[in-house]
């Protein structure tokens, strides 16, 4: 993670589907509506950095008695819902990550920060280790002489996340170096 | 850095070979470069008149090589006198075909250990069979095999035993540098997101702060 990632500022862009929880006057751009207010309950969808911001600090209190809430709410996302989750469990390897969102881990991480879920967090480390190895497996079989990679790698690469691909560009770096070595000369 | 990536955190191979050449290794020279004490000069024999002297900053050893009596060099000289028809290198101990397959052996039995190579053992060997071929007492093709043998299933033992990363700790004793060098990208890269992840979850303050 660093200033200058890509992948990082691609991945805090991404929109989550979010609601307010206050009538705000002149937000209605956020909603298609310019120079009107963005209405109470109203669903928009906010990219991450905003919204991870506007779930944390809370408005005015509307009565005494009630908890301040904050100004808008995360709906539940899609690529945390039980259907992801449980296809991940029952085979992560072979799951599609890339058609979910090609920056799965980094939300996931930034998501299971967000709420503290530690569940979320176990899920998304054994899932990491399964599929690393099977990059790790391709990475490390390829020929040294091949400009493209071969049918299975290709279709293996095209379900990937950004991060498990650059994992594959060094391990294959890696491998393919020790390989030009030995047989060099 | 204008560095790219692969070599900011981790050794090309033609370092660690660099590395491996500074390495002793023992060598038998055909040349003589230790002076002779002057009464000796006086009367020069006809069969060793002939005398070599090197140019070296580290004197001991180089210059005072007796012909056919053995001496340790650095492995980069060594090899540079053996191109030059000067010496010839003993191969170490361990590469020999009986050492060989002891390790073999020993890399079959034990699933989670390996065995107890020289740190360079891949460079070595490898270096040696390009370039002193002909100094091994055992047929250098044989040798091969059994270090490509060797290598193949220490790789198969690697890649089981990254099963096993986790984001704090990593062990895998007897592994070479050559070959940690290898594996280093990824298991690194995945440790890292390891560590992400676990961050994450474990305390939202800390993992702000390390963002």
């Amino acid at each position: 993670m660093g200033y200058y990632d890509l992948d990082d500022i691609l991945a805090d862009s991404s929109k989550f589907a979010c609601r307010f929880n206050y009538e705000l006057p002149g937000l209605g751009y956020l909603e298609g509506n310019p120079g009107k207010p963005v209405g109470k309950h109203s669903k928009v969808e906010l990219p991450l950095w905003l919204a991870s911001v506007l779930a944390t600090v809370t408005g005015e209190q509307e009565h005494v008695d009630e908890e301040a809430l904050p100004f808008v709410e995360f709906l539940p996302p899609e690529m945390f819902s039980a259907r992801v989750v449980n296809a991940i469990k029952a085979d992560a390897p072979t799951l599609d990550v890339h058609s979910i969102n090609g920056h799965f881990y980094a939300l996931g991480t930034r998501w299971a920060a967000l709420f503290s879920d530690a569940g979320l967090a176990g899920m998304l480390a054994g899932m990491v280790l399964e599929r690393a190895l099977e990059v790790q497996r391709h990475a490390a079989s390829a020929a040294v002489e091949a400009t493209a990679p071969t049918d299975a790698t290709a279709r293996m690469l095209q379900t990937l996340d950004e991060w498990e691909r650059q994992l594959y560009r060094r391990a294959h770096a890696a491998s393919r170096d020790a390989k030009l070595w030995a047989a060099r000369r | 850095m204008a560095l790219p990536r692969n070599l900011q955190d981790t050794f090309s191979l033609q370092e660690v070979q660099f590395l491996v050449e500074n390495e002793p290794i023992k060598i038998m020279p055909r040349i003589t470069t230790k002076p002779i004490r002057r009464k000796a000069a006086s009367t020069p024999s006809a069969g060793s008149s002939v005398r070599w002297k090197l140019i070296t900053t580290d004197d001991h050893n180089v210059n005072n090589m007796v012909a056919m009596s053995s001496t340790e060099v650095s492995l980069w000289l060594a090899l540079l006198l053996k191109q030059q028809g000067k010496c010839s290198i003993v191969a170490p101990a361990w590469l020999t075909i009986k050492q060989l397959d002891s390790f073999i052996e020993f890399e079959l039995q034990n699933t989670s250990r390996f065995a107890n190579l020289p740190w360079n053992w891949l460079i070595i060997a490898h270096l040696l069979f390009q370039k002193a071929a002909d100094d091994f007492r055992d047929p250098v093709h044989i040798l091969r095999a059994k270090i490509q043998d060797l290598r193949e299933a220490r790789l198969g033992k690697i890649a089981k035993g990254l099963q096993h990363l986790n984001e704090s700790h990593l062990q895998l004793d007897n592994l070479s540098l050559s070959e940690i060098n290898e594996m280093r990208p990824f298991a690194v890269g995945v440790m890292d997101k390891l560590r992400d992840i676990h961050a994450a979850a474990a305390d939202r303050e800390q993992y702000a702060n390390n963002i």
